[in-house]
This record gives C-alpha cells, structure tokens and sequence, in this order.
C-alpha cells in the first residue's frame, strides 16, 4: 500500500459531499464514499452516502448506514471505498480521532481506503481562484497502519476530480443554495420518507 | 427544541417574508422566541427594518431589541462591520449596561480575539458573578478555541454556581431547570467527541434522573450504551429503547431499529447460552413489524432495504 494508489472522485459525489457539510456549519458532518477500483487500479469514487450531523461517535446509526449502504450498492457491483468527514470548527484542519477511528473499519474491508476531509480554507479561497483540484485533503493508510496525508511531495497517492469542471459547478450550486435539499440518514430516522440517496438532488 | 407546528409556521412566515410579502417583524418575533439559528434571514430582514426610519419607529421600545438581534445575526454572518454599528448605537443608548456589555464581548469574540473576549467578560463577572450568559460564552470560546478540557472546567464551575444560585427555587418550581438539563446535555456531548462514552454515560443517568418522561435522553443513553458494548451494556441499552419507545407511543424510528441491533448483538454473544433470549427475540419481531409498517405507509421504495436490513440482523 505504499504512494502509488489513485483516486478519482466523480463530480456528483464531491459536490455532495461539500453540500453536506455546507448544510450543516455549525456541527461535524460524516458521511461514506462509494465506488469501485477501475482500470489501471484507480479507485474510482463514484457516489458519496451524508451520514450524519450529529452524535457522530456514535455506533447504532451508523451500523445501519452501513448495512443498508453495503446492500443498496452491493447488487450495483460497488461497494464501500472510503469515509468523509467535515469537523466542527472552521479552522480545525485536523483529521480526529472519530474520523480516524471509523476508516480503521473501513480499512479493514477495503484495504486500499481513504479518509477524505473537507478543508474549509480551500473552499472558501474557491470563488477568488480557478482551482481544479478539490477542497479537500485526503489521509490514506501507510505501512506503520497510521493515517498518512496524502497528494503531497512525499507521495501518499493522488486524489483527482473526474469532470475538470466540477469546481465550477459546485460554486453554482452553493450560489443556488442548493445544499438545503441534501438529505442524511439522521434525516432519513428522523422522518423516514426522507430519501438518503437524494435521488434529485442533480437533476 | 421546535415543535412540528411551530417549524411549519415560522418556515412558511420566512418564505413569506422572503418574497415581500410582509411579515418581517412577526417573523424576527418568532425566530427570538424558538430560539433558533437563522442568521442570514434575520440580517438581511432585520437590516432592512432598522434601515427604515419609518418602521424602525413603529417598534417603539422594541428597536432595542432588533438592534440586538441583528448584531447578533451580524456576527455570526461575519459582518462585524454591521454588528458593531449596531453595539455602538446600544451603547449610546444604555451606557453601563450588563447586556450591551455582553455584546460587545461578543463582538470581539466574532473578531477572533479570544483573549481580549475573555478580559471583557470577566470584568463583567466581577461585578455579576452569576450571570448564566457570560459563563456560557466562556465554555463556548473554550471550545471554538479547541481546549476541550478547559470547556470542561469551565463547564463543570458553571453548573456548580448555577446549582447554588437556584438552590432555594429548586425545590419550588427548578426555574434555572431548562438550563441546567440543557447544560448537563452539552456535557454530554463533549465527552463522546473524546471517546470518553463512560464518562457520557454518567451525564445522561443524571439527565434521564431529572427528568425521567424526555424520551431523547433515554435514547441517547441507550446509543452511548450500545456503542460501549458488552453483555451488560448491551441489554441495558436494549431496556432504554424499550423505555423510548414506551414514552413515545412507538413512534420513534431510532428507538425501534435500537432494538434490533441490540437483539442482534446480544444474540451473537449469548449464543442462545441465555434464557431471556426467547422474550428477546419476541421484542425484537415486534419492533421489526413495526418498523415494516411504518416503512410501507411512509418510505416504500425503502422498504426492500429495510427488509434486507432486518434479515441480516435476525442472523
């Protein structure tokens, strides 16, 4: 598992996942990524599950998450990739224990997993520049099993945006104020015909 | 918390409000008295009133008021250019005042300079050494701040001024009551971002002691339970969503899935060595077909899953 591993997340599911935490500013958001490992072993994200938005160190919701994720998914061929998380506090850019915590479970049926997290200085430096990369930083594990920042000199990977313009939309989108239609499985227990697929939320 | 009824009618009042169709100053009303966090509305129609002479005397005393709230609105927007407009006609207008005192500490909180905050709010404390909203504003900077353990300390010196100075009423009618429960709440919270479940366990007994009939507390203890794990736990968590369910006529989704994952746990490490595991199973095919129920009625395209959900818990 060493520097090598490829990401590439698709827009719909970075968009979401940064709709979420948007959503939600003044608490943690969590939530799971989708996906499958594709040509040339790039693991391909293809979709991004909001878990929570609250009691995140909490196990019975997301034990659920997880079955009904792992079922809905598991008969389209994908499966459990990697974990998101979006911390509390603006300026905290630490990935935490919680975090670290939940992809050492994730890790352990997908070994090559990430832990992506949202960083709110490059999201919020986003409408000033043309950034194509994402607002995000991502942990992967090394071979000591501890959560290794990756993309920097050093290796630790690559986490790239499959569609160039993603950025792009994603401003519009948080101009349309389009992430108070994201729904999370908190939601989805707290009133059950709210969809966690959020099935149009793109359409 | 908000009540449904009163959600639906402050949600229709702003979009009301939102596309001028008056209401403004019903809309700020109800958003002071729920107590709820809609800042960008209330800079933006708050702003719009006080910039109006016209209306902005209409309120009479209550401009006062308004000035507050937007101030406050204003900060947590991050427009500390249009709060401090606002502190400043307070100030004029209430020299030596304990609450214009505590915005303007508040005010240089939003600015991030934490320390010169906290120099400000403990001269206010010196002359008002209970004040509930400035001990709050404390813990509250601890932890924007980071320092959990400090939040705690502060927390934990908070509760106890605030047990003394509502001792005598305590008995009468617990008027500090709210706070206090909400405070043991925050508590609570604290220590699960630590890991330190047990420790949350502890806050939420004392909780579900107090007030015995708020079903949250009860699922929330239950979830801590559950997440420490073990036999014991395990079927301790199972009797306070048991409980839940009970004080909410089964209405609670959570509670009701609680009860199947707790079943299911308990199982895998009993074996069908323990001899309730029989009244076990039953609870739990009742919480399942109340689960079913309620999914056909409200969440039918989700029904498969949930079905494949119970399945793979039944085990």
């Amino acid at each position: 598992m060493g520097g090598e591993l490829k990401y590439e997340i698709g827009q719909n599911a970075y968009i979401k996942l940064v709709l979420h935490a948007l959503k939600h500013k003044t608490s943690s958001v969590n939530g799971i990524l989708i996906g499958r490992i594709g040509k040339d072993d790039v693991i391909e994200i293809s979709d991004s599950i909001p878990l929570s938005h609250s009691q995140i160190g909490l196990l019975p919701a997301l034990e659920l998450a997880l079955i009904q994720i792992e079922e809905h998914y598991g008969s389209q061929g994908m499966s459990v990739v990697g974990y998101y998380h979006g911390n509390e506090r603006y300026d905290d850019v630490e990935l935490g224990n919680v975090a670290k915590r939940i992809g050492d479970q994730i890790h352990k049926y997908f070994p090559q997993a990430v832990v992506i997290l949202l960083d709110n200085k490059k999201l919020e430096a986003l409408p000033k520049g043309k950034g194509l990369s994402p607002v995000v930083k991502f942990y992967t594990k090394d071979a000591s099993k501890t959560w290794r920042q990756g993309g920097g000199s050093d290796g630790g990977g690559r986490l790239t945006i499959r569609e160039p313009s993603s950025n792009i939309v994603l401003l519009d989108c948080i101009s349309s104020e389009k992430w108070q239609e994201v729904v999370d499985f908190d939601d989805h227990l707290d009133d059950i015909s709210k969809d966690w697929l959020n099935p149009g939320l793109f359409k | 918390m908000v009540g449904a009824t009163e959600e639906v009618e402050l949600n229709r009042l702003e979009s009301q409000v939102d596309n001028g169709g008056g209401g403004d100053w019903k809309y700020l009303c109800l958003v002071r008295k729920l107590k709820v966090r809609r800042s960008d509305k209330v800079l933006k129609h708050g702003l719009s009133i006080l910039n109006d002479s016209k209306k902005r005397s209409k309120l009479g005393g209550e401009e006062w008021t308004l000035y507050e709230q937007v101030a406050i609105a204003a900060m947590d927007c991050q427009r500390t250019d249009i709060a401090m407009d606002c502190v400043k006609v307070l100030q004029k207008k209430f020299p030596e005042s304990l609450r214009v005192g505590r915005l303007e500490g508040m005010l240089v909180e939003a600015k991030g300079s934490y320390e010169d905050a906290d120099n400000i709010y403990e001269g206010l404390l010196e002359d008002n050494p209970l004040d509930q909203v400035i001990h709050k504003r404390r813990i509250a900077m601890s932890k924007a701040q980071g320092n959990i353990s400090e939040a705690i300390t502060r927390l934990n010196k908070y509760l106890e001024i605030s047990v003394v100075s509502v001792s005598d009423l305590w008995q009468i009618m617990m008027p500090g009551e709210n706070l206090l429960k909400s405070m043991f709440h925050y508590k609570c919270e604290i220590p699960v971002k630590f890991h330190e479940y047990k420790q949350a366990a502890f806050c939420y007994e004392e909780l579900i002691l107090c007030q015995p009939t708020v079903p949250l507390y009860h699922l929330a203890y239950a979830d801590v339970l559950y997440t420490i794990g073990g036999l014991e736990n395990l079927q301790n968590a199972k009797k306070y969503y048991t409980s839940t369910i009970d004080l909410t006529g089964g209405k609670n989704i959570r509670a009701l899935y609680g009860i199947c994952l707790s079943s299911s746990a308990i199982g895998q490490l009993t074996k069908g060595r323990n001899k309730e595991e029989k009244e076990g199973t039953e609870l739990q095919s009742l919480a399942a077909t109340a689960l079913e129920k309620d999914y056909k009625k409200r969440s039918s395209n989700k029904l498969p899953l949930l079905t494949a959900t119970l399945k793979n818990l039944k085990l």
